[in-house]
Order: C-alpha cells, then structure tokens, then sequence
C-alpha cells in the first residue's frame, strides 16, 4: 500500500485526533494512524478529563456531544498511614452546571468518539496501523512505514502525537533514545464494579456528580500517589508510582496496590467492589525540563509524546495538554500548507503558539515540581505527621494535653524535623 | 478483593500475537545483577529463574505500558517495539 495525504498524525489519542480535526476542517486530507483495532483500545488514564477548551470551537456543547461518566464536583485530598487518614474536600456547587470543569471517561469511549468525529469531518483514520519508522528524503520527514507488509503512507508533515514513549519523535531524531526512570512514572489501574448508589451513599453525591480523590502515603515510601475516581457506576483506583524509586526496592506495582486496598479507610470506600479490569501506563513526569525537540523538518510532536503533563499531587493534567498541543500543531500545519513551507522554520510557529497557550506557560510554572516530588519525606512523613496530629488533638486518654504549639513541635521532630519542614515549606511554595 | 496477575486473563482481554515484540538477549540479562524489570513489571511478565540463572520472559499478558524499556539500564532488548496493528492488549473500558 502507498498513499499521499496533505498531513500524517501518527496515533489517535487525545492529541493525535484534535489534530486531525483541526487539519481537515481547514481541508486539509490526513490519515490518523492508529495501531488499536480502534482508538483508545491501547489507552488508560486516571482519570479526570479536564474541560478541553481546545476543543470548544468544535463542539460547544461538549457536555452533550462527548461520552462521560460524571462531572467532577468534588475533590478530595488525603493523607493516609496504615490505619489512620486525613481529608480535605472541596466540593463545589459551581461545578455542578455546564461547561463542566471535568469528567471521568472511559478511554476507549472517549477517544473512539473524539477520532470518529475527526472522520465525519473528512479524516482517513486507519486502525491496526502500528508506524515502524519515518521516511526520510533529503533529511526531511515525508511520511512514514506501517509494521505491515511494507506499507508506506506519504506527506509532507507528519504530527507524532503516539504517547509517552514516542518512537517515531525518536527515530524523527528529535527526542532522546530513552528518558531516565526519574522522569517516567507506571501507573496502574484497578476498575471497580460497585452500583451507582452504593457510590452516591459513599461519596456523598447525586445524579451524576462526581468525586475525584487524590492520596498521599501508604506506599512503602515510594515517590507515588494514589487516586480514586467515581464512574457512574465503578470506581477508578490506580497509583502513579516514580520509576526511579520503584526499581531501588523489591515492591511490586500491584503488591502496592493490593496493600493499599486492605487500609481500613480505602477498604471501606471499596467494600463488595468487584474487579473488573487492570491496566497499566507510564506518565512523562518530568515536567519543563523533559520537553523534547518539538518541531523539525517535516515534523511536529504534540501531547504525551512531548510531554506535555503536569503533575502537582493535587491534580494530574494531561489530556486537556494534548488536545490543545494537537490543535496548535494542526493549525501550524494548515499554515505550512499555506506557505508550501515544511522546514523547521516553516513549523516554528507551533512551538510560539504554544509558549503562547496554558500549554508551556503552566508548563513552565510548575517547572520545579518534579523536584520538589523528588521529597522522599512527602510520601511516608509527612502523611504520619499530619495523621499523628489529629490523633491527638482527638484523643482523650485522660492525660492533660500539651499546648498546640508544643504538639506540633514535638510531632514534627518525631517525623520530618524543623530544618526540613522550613525547607520543604519553601520549597513547596516555589513549586507550586 | 485483590489483584492477582494468575487470573489477569479473566479480566483484561488480550489478542495475543505469536510473534513476541519484545526479545531479549538472554546473555545481557545473565550479567544483569539489577533485574528491576522483575518487579517494576506490572503485569509480571519477568520471572528470575534462581535454578538456571536466567530471566524468564513471556509476552502473553503485557499491557504494553513501556515500563521495561525505560527500566532496563542495559537495554537487553533484541527487539522492542508495539505489537503489529491489532495484536496485544485491549482494554474495554478503564
Ligand atoms: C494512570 C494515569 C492517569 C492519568 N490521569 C490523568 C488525568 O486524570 N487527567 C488528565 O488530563 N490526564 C491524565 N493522564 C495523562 C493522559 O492520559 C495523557 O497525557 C494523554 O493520554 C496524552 O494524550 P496523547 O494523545 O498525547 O497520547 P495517548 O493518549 O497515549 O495516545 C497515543 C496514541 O498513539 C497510539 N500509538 C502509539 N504508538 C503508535 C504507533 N507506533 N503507531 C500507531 N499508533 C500508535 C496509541 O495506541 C494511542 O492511541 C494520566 C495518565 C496515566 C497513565
Ligand atoms: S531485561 Fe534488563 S533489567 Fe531485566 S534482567 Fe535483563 S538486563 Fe536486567
Ligand atoms: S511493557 Fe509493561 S507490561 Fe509489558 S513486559 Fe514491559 S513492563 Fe511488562
């Protein structure tokens, strides 16, 4: 097989498809190459699908248009040790009413709705089509190989949007050959089958408002969190564990979690839970610092394949990242086929319009938090620092109590000591 | 209720290809006194055979999370890269 198109995207996730829209709005042709039996197929996240205001101009009310299971309302954050946790909720009425701020989705759903729009507006999207390599003329990218019987697809840009591990960026020469372990996060991802009601009553919602959870400590130590989501009727549990301090222990992934589901707090919320699915990814979380080569001749690289992904412990973006890096390199690209100027400089109006989006510019913000998260204390002290305060403010015993000043110096010692807590407090502020 | 990857075929569906894509070269692996790949695995698809010495490694139930590739300090792999179009892991939902 060897075809021509106006545009090549290499993988039909959340950037790869808001690319490929983009592009054949403008009437553009472009093949979304796809090595799923359909998009999303390959595809796993927390997760929490933030509003994609990248994507407004396409479908203003996405709300109704695109597949979800609920819309975030509330959001808990908690710090766990083996028997003890301590939450705080926001839970907010403003978003309870469109344009939602964020919905849990199910990535197959999701991404095979947001690709198969791409086709109804013109785009050639070919599925089981894993890319080998790029095609190289004259040290330009003018297409690419499928992993299939030497088929060759042509154009005179292609748009790597194929995720964290981005082969063709690589073999584009714009990424290195590996990021360090420091850098890549697995996560892994349990889905729970429990009734819609069950979880209303135990997260404290109706209709279909949801709750997003994210949890600090309880994992050996290990620079990681956890997360819990409500479906509409399952729930999410997954931990998003550093690499780089998985491989210096003997722990593994699911050990981790399977530990996590027997703390008495998370065992309750999941009580006569049935698994339904595991699935496990890497996140790109080395933040600012990671950011490949974003464009070369004949070439651009959009969403986790350039790592685009913030993650705070408060939240995780990634996908709203993708999506708006996606609609920037389509639009990069209509204008290169305005110009009949492919090169490097023909494309570089991508990265500026991307320094000029939330997509660098939060990027750039959170620039120190991989380091700050680099903290081994976050992940095991300072969750019994936290816990082992509220014991004793709430415990009587018939002891006199100390002065809450005295408390908490005390505790601090005992766990994180002064000098590091100024320092992280410090630090932490500067991060975020 | 727990996770145990014996029965991950009861619940994460697989069309599994033949033709491995991922290959070591078993020799790498006999001087690696690392093997994090053992642990770090999340679908346990890499065993340390005490016995014979040698990394046991089978392709079946991998969820293609790439966690081996960047793990992997002495790139022992003979060959990494996705399955062909329409092989490998296939998540319903998740
Ligand atoms: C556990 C976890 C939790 C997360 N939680 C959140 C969250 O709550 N909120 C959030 O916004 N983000 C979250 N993220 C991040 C988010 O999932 C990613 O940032 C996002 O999916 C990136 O989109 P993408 O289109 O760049 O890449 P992907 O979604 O990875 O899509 C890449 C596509 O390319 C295809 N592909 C790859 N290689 C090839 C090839 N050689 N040939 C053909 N096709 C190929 C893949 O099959 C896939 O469909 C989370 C990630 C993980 C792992
Ligand atoms: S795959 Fe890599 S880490 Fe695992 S045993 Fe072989 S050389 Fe060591
Ligand atoms: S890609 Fe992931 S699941 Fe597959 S063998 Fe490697 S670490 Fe295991």
């Amino acid at each position: 097989m060897k075809r021509t198109f106006d545009a090549i995207v290499v993988g039909a996730g959340p950037a790869g498809s808001s690319a490929a829209l983009t592009m054949v709005k403008a009437g553009l042709s472009v093949a979304l190459l796809e090595r799923g039996n359909f998009p999303g197929e390959k595809n796993m996240f927390g997760g929490v699908l933030h509003r994609l205001t990248a994507l407004e101009e396409y479908f203003p009310n996405f709300w109704e248009q695109a597949p979800w299971e609920r819309h975030i309302v509330k959001k808990n954050l908690s710090f766990i040790t083996p028997g003890s946790s301590f939450t705080v909720s926001f839970d907010n009425e403003a978003a309870d009413t469109p344009p939602y701020n964020g919905y849990t989705i199910f990535r197959p759903k999701f991404d095979n709705w947001l690709a198969q729009e791409a086709v109804k507006a013109g785009a050639t999207l070919l599925t089981r089509s894993t890319v080998d390599d790029v095609i190289r003329e004259n040290g330009k990218i003018v297409g690419v190989t499928l992993l299939r019987d030497g088929a060759e697809l042509r154009a005179p840009v292609v748009i790597a949007a194929d995720g964290v591990l981005s082969f063709t960026a690589k073999k584009a020469g714009l990424r290195q050959a590996k990021f360090s372990t420091a850098q890549q996060g697995v996560c892994i991802k349990a889905l729970i089958d429990m009734p819609k009601e069950v979880i209303d009553d135990r997260f404290g919602l109706v209709r279909e408002q949801g709750a997003s959870s994210e949890i600090v400590g309880n994992s050996s130590g290990i620079r990681g969190g956890t997360f819990i989501y409500t479906n509409y009727d399952s729930l999410s549990l997954g931990m998003v564990l550093e690499l780089g301090s998985l491989e210096k222990t003997d722990q593994t992934p699911y050990g981790l979690l399977n530990n996590l589901m027997d703390q008495p707090q998370i065992a309750k919320l999941l009580r006569g839970g049935k698994l339904l699915e595991y699935s496990a990814h890497l996140v790109p979380k080395g933040g600012y610092s990671m950011i490949p080569e974003l464009v070369g001749d004949g070439i651009m690289v959009a969403g986790d394949a350039a790592a685009f992904c913030i993650i705070t412990g408060l939240n995780l973006e990634g996908i709203n990242l993708a999506s708006q890096s996606g609609v920037l390199a389509g639009k990069a690209a209509i204008e290169a086929h305005q110009q009949q100027d492919f090169s490097k400089q023909g494309l570089a109006h991508y990265r500026k319009s991307l320094e000029e989006s939330f997509v660098l510019k939060d990027m750039k913000m959170y620039r120190r938090t991989p380091q700050m998260l680099h903290n081994d204390r976050i992940f095991s002290q300072y969750p019994e620092l936290v816990c082992g305060v509220m014991d004793e403010i709430y415990r009587i015993d018939g002891k006199p109590k100390e002065t809450m000043t005295k408390l908490l110096l005390r505790k601090v010692k005992e766990t994180v000591g002064l000098k590091n807590l100024l320092a992280d407090v410090y630090g932490g502020w500067r991060a975020l | 209720m727990k996770i145990n990857l014996d029965e991950i075929f009861d619940y994460t569906s697989f069309n599994v290809d033949r033709d491995p894509h991922i290959k070591l070269d078993e020799q790498i692996c006999k001087s690696c006194d690392q093997r994090s790949c053992v642990n770090c695995c999340p679908a346990a698809c890499y065993s340390w055979d005490e016995e014979n010495l040698k990394i046991t490694f089978v392709h079946d139930g991998c969820l293609e999370c790439g966690t081996c590739y960047v793990i992997c300090g002495k790139d022992a792999f003979t060959r990494w890269r996705y399955p062909r179009g329409g092989f490998g892991v296939s998540y319903r939902m998740t």
